[in-house]
């Protein structure tokens, strides 16, 4: 490309310093680019969508990113099956039907007359080898760990059958399944791939990084035909300009916004699927005593938080799973919210010899969600009014991730960790084994009889498994107090009037671009 | 002036190592990376193998060691966040910001210049203290709310700029008033007070008993006189441009260096961090070192006291 700080060559010796100033003001004139700027020119036929950052990579083991997993699932990659986020069924994708054979031992039934977009047709041998690389090869696909925690056999019985086989029992493998997206047997699996190969209903058309990312219909799609025949991706970081991007009709649609963003009436709420938290470190004196843990959960204020810091935006939670999730116990009751009872809990801790004076440190993270900061800081006016000793740091993502994962880090005291969990999978499992578990990832204590009801609710199916995890849930509530729940969050994203589109709960993770069409159009 | 650029030259070199010392002692003090690549629920072993593969085990001085043999033959490594050579990053960021950079000097120095002077001409006429005021107020309102208030007004309101991007020749109007509007202010100033003095001064009665046009007296004899302490903020304004493009490249989605060194920073993407960092210091070095050709070609005394 050629250099737009080079000036044009004219005819004639008007002068060095004219010729330069000439330059310049062509430059300007005539509509220059960024070096590297690729067009992004989009007709009626594109819908252009404004994202908070760039997708680092495209790969598609690691949709479950969301930066990733907005772009890639679904939209590039489709996996075998698929949870409808409205009613939390699990659907056909690319696979149309399954059966346990045993009790660790599945079938799965291919689509036929399905291709890849390099024309090579989508076989059971595809459907093994995306398994296998996804959950068991040693490339650190996101879904590891999170998602799988054992490795997952993956075997072609015929062209259109697959057999996949566990370890232990596992009632909810074909869930686990939606989270593994669909690639050819040509995708390296020695390395991430940036750009992948899918079946979906678009294909990567351009990447120019830094600058944008264009996706373009896969006119060989095996389902229906998405309206649009193009998207365009752009980012920008600041929300309040992804905001006025769909004021000005420069984006049709912008994601991540807060309501200080100022999206007016381009303004969609929607529940995020998102649950803001403060998880208490039980094993630090004076957490260690349950009493002054409930009296945490007295001293916030959730009401108060929700209508003032996040205008009004959200509900308050009881429970770290919301309603629709696998498991969710609807008969928890948010605490509410009763300083004089949290001052009483403390006064009586503090007469048993329970050291409530030493200093609780809040470890917040700067933009989890929007209004982080004041989050906490009405936490800790709520505590400081309970008579404990509280003070913040807030931290960036990557050192707030040190207290966030086992192993923590050593002698920091008593602390709170800031924290928001979201359940996409639709089932209790996501949630509990991690972050409740007494060896969770993410979990800082735990019971062993709170460890026992996790367990036999994961082996459990169907309405015993709704009812174990339910009870795992109260038990946590009534006799772990291991964390103080804050609210269901709500997301924002700015719709412009061209477009028709729904968010759900999904949409955070993955925006099916399938689902989009102009409003004028049929 | 071979002997002038050679002692600039060595006496630039020390903070240069400094940089990448800091640079890669100060990022490995902020945490393990592992947190932000590998899944939340990572085992112990896959920590163990993320580290292995990227050299976070070895000794940090070995690190440093292996760092400075792969500079030597130009490799700045690999980004762990798009697993990309970060020296593609950095190249293909820095022309957008040097482009951003460069276009905002030059409209500042030409504003500054056109202002600062007719304000110096009559000082404390009305125009003068107008020139004063705005300037004043350039130099201290904050590029942040500058840059919201313009897509506001220029972009939402009366929809005649683009609110950000890259194509088109409306997008570079509002991050270069945003980056202009302080080295504009401030240049204003000193290309006035530098010229005040220069319009008092015995040569340029001289040049009107001579019979020289005003505006030959202003522009040719007073402005090359102001041109020297001018040309060395404007060259201090303009490596503080380069170094801070990150508010405006952020708002206005600008894929330059002042973005990539932001998120590389909150990614703990260590290789491209470090990559950033030494091409715009080497660039600001060079950036120093050409202020100075042009400092002592307008004032041969730089040039002997740096030799005496």
């Amino acid at each position: 490309m050629k250099s737009p700080l080079r000036p044009p060559l004219t005819a004639g010796p008007p002068g060095r310093r004219r010729t330069a100033l000439l330059g310049v003001g062509v430059l300007l004139l005539t509509g220059c680019q960024v070096a590297n700027s690729g067009s992004s020119a989009a007709g009626a036929d594109t819908v252009r969508i404004a994202l908070p950052e760039e997708p680092p990579t495209l790969e598609p083991c690691d949709a479950s990113l969301t930066a990733t997993g907005r772009v890639t699932r679904s939209n590039i990659t489709e996996p075998l099956t698929e949870r409808n986020p409205g009613t939390g069924e699990l659907e056909p994708k690319l696979a149309t039907e399954w059966t346990q054979l045993d009790a660790t031992t599945w079938h799965f039934t291919l689509r036929e007359g399905v291709d890849f977009h390099d024309g090579t047709p989508f076989t059971a041998e595809a459907a093994a080898f995306s398994i296998d690389r996804t959950v068991n090869s040693d490339i650190d696909c996101n879904v590891a760990g999170y998602v799988f925690g054992d490795p997952v056999g993956a075997t072609v019985v015929d062209d259109t059958t697959v057999e996949v086989t566990t370890e232990e029992e596992d009632p909810i493998l074909p869930l686990r399944l939606s989270f593994v997206e669909i690639v050819p047997t040509s995708t390296d699996s020695t390395r991430k791939v940036r750009e992948p190969i899918g079946t979906g209903p678009y294909r990567i058309d351009k990447w120019n990084q830094g600058i944008n990312l264009r996706l373009a219909r896969n006119e060989e799609y095996w389902g229906e035909a998405p309206a649009y025949a193009a998207a365009l991706y752009s980012w920008r970081a600041e929300g309040s300009i992804r905001a006025a991007m769909v004021s000005s009709g420069e984006a049709d649609i912008a994601v991540g916004l807060a309501p200080a963003d100022g999206a007016g009436e381009f303004a969609v709420e929607f529940p995020n699927n998102e649950t803001s938290y403060l998880r208490i470190d039980a094993t630090q004196p004076p957490l260690d005593d349950i009493r002054v843990r409930q009296a945490i959960n007295y001293a916030i204020d959730k009401e108060g938080l929700i209508a003032s810091v996040f205008a009004g935006l959200g509900q308050p939670a009881a429970q770290l799973v919301p309603e629709g999730v696998t498991g969710h116990n609807p008969d928890i009751p948010a605490w509410p919210y009763d300083p004089e009872r949290a001052r009483e809990l403390v006064d009586e801790a503090r007469a048993d010899g329970v050291p409530v004076d030493r200093t609780i440190t809040i470890i917040g993270r700067n933009g989890i969600y929007p209004k982080a900061a004041e989050t906490v800081e009405v936490a800790q006016n709520g505590l400081l009014e309970a008579g404990l000793s509280v003070e913040i740091q807030m931290l960036d993502v990557n050192a707030w991730m040190e207290y966030l994962l086992r192993p923590f880090p050593a002698d920091i005291g008593p602390t709170l960790l800031q924290a928001q969990h979201g359940n996409q999978a639709g089932d209790a499992a996501f949630t509990m084994d991690q972050i409740y578990g007494s060896e969770g990832a993410q979990s800082s204590y735990g019971t062993p009889a709170l460890d026992e009801l996790i367990h036999r609710a994961e082996l459990s199916s169907d309405a015993e498994r709704e009812t174990t995890f339910a009870e795992a849930l109260a038990h946590q509530n009534d006799e772990v107090v291991r964390d103080a729940v804050l609210a269901h969050m709500t997301g924002i994203i700015a719709l412009s009037p061209e477009v028709r589109y729904t968010p759900d709960a999904a949409t955070n993770d993955e925006m099916r671009l399938a689902e989009m069409r102009p409003a004028n159009g049929s | 002036m071979l002997i002038f650029l050679r002692h600039r030259v060595i006496s630039s070199a020390l903070p240069l190592l400094f940089v990448i010392l800091g640079v890669f002692f100060l990022a490995r003090l902020t945490g393990d990376p592992a947190n932000l690549y590998l899944p939340l629920s990572a085992t112990p072993e896959m920590r163990e193998a993320f580290s292995e593969q990227h050299g976070f085990n070895d000794p940090l001085l070995v690190q440093f060691g292996d760092y400075l043999a792969q500079l030597v033959q130009l490799d700045f490594g690999e980004s762990l966040r798009t697993a990309q050579p970060a020296a593609e990053a950095v190249l293909r960021a820095f022309p957008a910001t040097l482009q951003l950079a460069g276009f905002t000097m030059l409209f500042a120095i030409i504003g500054a210049v056109v202002v600062g002077s007719l304000a110096a001409y009559r000082p404390n006429s009305p125009m003068d203290r107008i020139a004063s005021f705005l300037s004043a107020t350039a130099a201290s309102i904050p590029d942040f709310w500058f840059a919201i208030m313009g897509v506001l007004i220029f972009a939402v309101h009366l929809e005649w700029l683009p609110t950000s991007g890259t194509v088109g020749a409306g997008v570079w109007v509002l991050p270069i008033a945003t980056l202009l509007i302080r080295p504009f202010g401030v240049l204003t100033q000193v290309v006035r007070g530098a010229m005040v003095s220069a319009l008092s001064a015995p040569y340029i009665k001289v040049a009107r008993s001579k019979g020289a046009s005003e505006q030959r007296v202003i522009f040719k004899h007073a402005l090359r006189n102001a041109g020297a302490p001018a040309l060395t903020v404007a060259g201090d304004l303009t490596v503080g441009l380069i170094n801070g493009a990150v508010v405006v490249e952020t708002i206005f989605g600008w894929p330059g260096i002042g973005k990539l060194m932001i998120d590389s920073i909150l990614q703990r993407d260590f290789a491209v961090l470090q990559a950033a960092v030494l091409i715009t210091a080497l660039t600001i070095f060079a950036l120093n070192i050409l202020i100075d050709i042009c400092y002592a070609l307008l004032d041969a005394r730089v040039r002997q006291g740096e030799l005496a």
